[in-house]
């Protein structure tokens, strides 16, 4: 399973802070943003940045180990 | 002595920072300091209360690597980061950076790269509470 958390607006779009993704095996970042986006249009309508383990990913063609955490993340506002 | 960066609900001492930075080395010759802070409008709209989330285990590992960073890029003899995650209201603290160099320059640009880059990379969210209602903040470029 992965594991895929959700924050702040993004968490507030989709109605969850967390939820478990079936792992396939040589599956991408790209294909589970693909699937979840069309589950939660609107919450990936501002889903701008992606990290696997607590590590920024910017190639989204990255394969997914399972038992990968993942956060789908609308752009920062802290500071 | 308190960790050089981290994440807390409770308001800092910007006293209690310098003189954590300047216990690190006597070569310091220059602080610089930035405070971010609560403002009681946005866009037009009072603002009665800003709530913070944050990915808080990916946000204090980019906050370290950032100050390692600061004070390899600007040859710093420390720095210090410090962010809260929780409700303030106007006027609050919300974010201390401090960056402690032998001389003024480095210490300046060292305290305006940290507090730019910490807004593009560390994941923390804001949400505004007006009269009107609640809203995320939406970044400006």
């Amino acid at each position: 399973m992965i594991k895929v958390l959700f924050f702040g607006p993004v968490a507030d779009r989709v109605g969850s802070s967390m939820l478990q993704a079936e792992h396939r095996l040589g599956m991408s970042l790209q294909t589970l943003r693909d699937e979840l986006a069309a589950q939660y249009p609107q919450a990936f309508d501002i889903v701008c940045l992606a990290a696997v383990n607590g590590e920024h990913v910017r190639d989204m063609s990255q394969v997914l180990a399972d038992n990968s955490e993942v956060a789908f993340m609308a752009k920062f506002s802290g500071g | 002595m308190r960790e050089p960066v981290r994440i807390q609900q409770e308001d800092f001492s910007q006293d209690e920072e310098i003189t954590a930075l300047k216990a690190s080395s006597k070569r310091i010759g220059g602080i610089a300091t930035f405070i971010g802070c609560a403002r009681d409008f946005s866009e037009g709209r009072d603002v009665i209360q800003i709530s913070f989330e944050a990915y808080g285990s990916m946000a204090l590992a980019e906050m370290k690597k950032l100050r390692s960073e600061a004070i390899e890029r600007f040859g710093l003899l420390d720095a210090r980061i410090v962010h809260r995650v929780t409700t303030v209201k106007a006027g609050d603290n919300i974010v201390f950076i401090a960056a402690g160099a032998e001389h003024r320059a480095a210490a300046f640009d060292a305290c305006r790269w940290m507090i730019d880059e910490l807004k593009q990379r560390v994941p923390i969210w804001k949400k505004e509470i007006t009269p009107q209602g609640d809203a995320w903040v939406t970044p400006h470029p």
